[in-house]
């Protein structure tokens, strides 16, 4: 019986929906056919032998369209208790009572499970001012928490007249209240609670159908609460008497939830907050960038920028060292060799032969400006005599002949930019104390591995030196070419306009060899000799590893080590002398 | 000298011509607001007086009109009818208000008195712009005594005044034709 009781207080409601005459028509239909409903069933349980097929199928025609309108009802019965449970916490006076719409009341006062009564145990009267009384029925439903709620309601009501509500069980008084039915409104929730974007960033607009109550339009007040979905932090928002508002601040590409309440605003009428609705949500709109911050990270990037840029020429020396090296070039050491003479090494020399010999440091110096030929090939031949020795050294050298002969000859610029040279060039004076005094071949001490030597004519200069006193480094031209070794990579290093003694040429290297015994070969006279080294590190001079000096003969066997240092007893001429290629 | 006083006197009579009152078309005063204020101000009044001892020093009963609003009813009345009850009641208000100062002593009550008896008179004002007659100064409304009842005491006095004004005036302001055309 109570689900039927619970469909009639429900029904009774006045709903506030267009649809006002239709509803209650379908809801007394339902009480009706829910009543019918227990008393078939009561008739089944008796095993009433009049049951038949008609009753059952009026049976099921009642369910069916039960079924149909049960949603609206479950829906109203769920309000109800909403309210319900709303006003046991809001309201502190006892009978609790609420006004829905414009010409309802509805009251109800709860009780424990064991001391409460039946509904007929309970009297409800209530007075006007300057009425008569009049009385209510009261109705009884099953409530959580072990209690019972007891109803009533009335259906037709004055406003802005004191109302006095007394509520008997068994004669005895057990509630008593004065009110205006006017400040008690509890209205349903807004309807269709709508969120729309309203074309501008972090905003959002909430429209919802305001309670369709006469008169009071201009009286509603709405609470609207927005948080971010998710979030239990929200903002409240108050507007009256409208049925939208622009919520703003709001964060771009956010999705938010809203929700909505109403309250009669206090003037006139009054009343509790509704329920909320069920929350909405929508996304604001996606953000642009933010201009502040598009502009802060351009200053910044921009500061980057320059700051690299003062680092970078700063450094730039270093780091275009770095990253695009100088690849040497002989260019600066032969002045006009590349810019002149397209690199023709023999016009070169035979036009810039007053600069060059001016500047005996580079004669010294280990960048060598002499044009040289390296003449790679030299076989162990006898000592031949002085005199003999360009003629058979030229022999030795095989295809080289032809230049050894050229190599006689003695230009005598260079002579005579041999003549010029200042004191400190002992070699050159030792030079010429060989010449003078030409000292046997020792074929066998001076083996030079691979590396090329050259040696210029000097002219004669008679010094009178020890031949001990004579370099190391200095090699007879034919020592210097081991046996079968065609250096001809070495010989096109240099141009063809190199003065050589071939045979008896002594040749300085500044390689740490050792020839104990070496004596130097004498030379004829016009011939020039320059010590010339290689610094070792042109591997084009030797192609050949070093470890082949085993074939070059008895001797003292020869590293490749080219140190770049001089005897101490010498003069130092500096660093080795090398070509700068 | 005589030309000035003939053209004194003929301003005078000109200014009291005018000042008598040729009714200017009045705006409908449609905006809920302005009953609203007349409404705190009872209800503050009301408020104030409820803790008067021995209601203030006045005594005596007076007239005063039903205010009761039941919707339904009200439906099936006409603005006429509704304007005749309002008008009649704010008549009725007015002379309680009136014998009410008379019988107080002290001055705060007696402004509080004041501020609402000007309020009614202003609410005569708003009804005439609405088109509605203002009856509140006429005597004796075409209104029965059905419509009446007494009270005997400061505070329900003004507690019927605050209810009067927030029912039945208010739902004659807010149904008044003049504003319905106003507001779509």
């Amino acid at each position: 019986m109570h689900n039927c009781v619970a469909l009639s207080i429900v029904s009774q409601r006045q709903t506030v929906t267009k649809r006002d005459g239709e509803n209650r028509r379908w809801e007394l239909v339902a009480y009706q056919l829910c009543s019918t409903t227990e008393r078939i069933g009561r008739f089944v349980l008796r095993g009433d032998k009049k049951m038949t097929n008609n009753n059952l199928n009026k049976l099921l025609a009642f369910c069916v369209l039960f079924c149909t309108q049960k949603t609206s009802i479950v829906h109203g019965a769920q309000a109800l208790e909403t309210k319900v449970s709303l006003l046991l916490h809001a309201e502190p006076e006892n009978p609790k009572c609420f006004a829905e719409g414009m010409s309802d009341l509805t009251c109800f006062w709860e009780e424990d499970e064991e001391r409460a009564g039946s509904a007929d145990q309970y009297s409800f009267i209530y007075t006007y001012q300057n009425e008569n009384s009049s009385e209510c029925s009261v109705t009884a439903l099953p409530a959580a928490g072990g209690k019972r709620l007891y109803f009533c309601r009335l259906s037709q009501t004055q406003l802005f007249v004191p109302l006095d509500i007394r509520v008997f069980r068994d004669d005895l008084l057990i509630h008593n209240r004065s009110l205006f039915i006017e400040v008690v409104f509890l209205l349903d929730p807004p309807a269709n609670l709508t969120l729309t974007s309203t074309g501008t960033q972090g905003q959002l607009k909430a429209s919802w159908l305001p309670p369709s109550l006469k008169y009071m339009g201009d009286s509603m007040m709405y609470e609207v609460s927005y948080a971010m979905a998710g979030s239990h932090i929200g903002k409240v928002e108050e507007v009256q008497a409208s049925s939208e508002l622009i919520l703003r601040g709001l964060q771009s590409g956010t999705k938010y939830k809203v929700r909505i309440r109403v309250k009669l605003d206090g003037i006139s009428y009054s009343g509790y907050w509704s329920a909320w609705t069920d929350p909405v949500l929508m996304e604001t709109m996606p953000g642009d960038l933010d201009p502040l911050i598009v502009s802060l990270s351009l200053i910044i990037s921009l500061v980057l920028t320059l700051l690299s840029l003062l680092v970078l020429m700063s450094h730039r020396r270093f780091l275009l060292k770095k990253i695009w090296p100088i690849i040497p070039t002989p260019e600066s050491k032969f002045q006009g060799l590349f810019k002149v003479y397209d690199g023709d090494f023999q016009e070169w020399l035979g036009h810039s032969t007053g600069g060059l010999w001016l500047r005996p440091t580079y004669f010294y110096s280990e960048e060598f400006p002499a044009p040289l030929e390296v003449l790679s090939e030299v076989s162990l031949g006898p000592v031949l005599p002085s005199s003999a020795l360009p003629p058979k050294a030229s022999e030795a050298l095989g295809e080289e002949e032809d230049e050894d002969k050229k190599l006689k000859r003695v230009d005598p610029a260079l002579m005579e930019g041999w003549r010029e040279t200042p004191q400190e060039h002992w070699p050159m004076d030792q030079l010429r104390a060989i010449h003078r005094h030409p000292a046997p071949w020792t074929q066998s001490s001076l083996l030079e591995s691979h590396d090329a030597y050259v040696t210029l004519n000097a002219q004669n200069h008679s010094v009178e030196e020890p031949l001990d006193d004579i370099l190391e480094e200095t090699l007879p031209l034919q020592v210097l070419f081991a046996s079968g070794r065609t250096s001809s990579e070495s010989r096109s290093d240099l141009s063809s306009n190199v003065q050589q003694s071939s045979g008896s040429g002594r040749l300085s290297s500044q390689s740490s060899f050792e020839y104990p015994n070496h004596t130097w070969p004498s030379k004829g006279p016009g011939y020039t000799y320059m010590a010339v080294a290689d610094s070792g590190v042109s591997m084009d001079y030797s192609p050949m590893s070093s470890n082949k000096i085993d074939d070059i003969g008895k001797g003292v066997i020869y590293t490749n080590e080219y140190k770049n240092e001089i005897p101490a007893h010498r003069r130092p001429i500096g660093s080795p002398i090398h070509f700068a290629f | 000298m005589s030309s000035i006083s003939g053209l004194v006197a003929v301003l005078l009579t000109v200014l009291q011509w005018a000042g008598r009152g040729l009714p200017s078309p009045v705006r409908p005063i449609c905006d809920p607001r302005v009953l609203d204020r007349f409404i705190m101000e009872a209800r503050d009044t009301e408020n104030a007086l409820r803790g008067c001892k021995a209601g203030c020093g006045v005594t005596g009963t007076f007239v005063v009109p039903l205010t009761n609003v039941d919707f339904v009813v009200l439906e099936t009345k006409d603005t006429e009818e509704q304007a005749l009850e309002v008008q009649s009641g704010l008549f009725l208000f007015g002379q309680a208000l009136g014998a009410v100062r008379e019988s107080v002593s002290r001055a705060a009550v007696k402004s509080l008195i004041d501020n609402n008896k000007s309020n009614i008179h202003s609410l005569g004002q708003v009804l005439r712009s609405l088109h509605i007659k203002d009856l509140s100064l006429s005597p004796a409304p075409a209104v029965g005594d059905s419509a009446t009842r007494k009270v005997s005491s400061l505070s329900e006095l003004l507690r019927v005044h605050t209810n009067f004004l927030r029912g039945k005036v208010r739902l004659l302001l807010t149904n008044a034709p003049a504003c319905q055309q106003n507001s779509t």
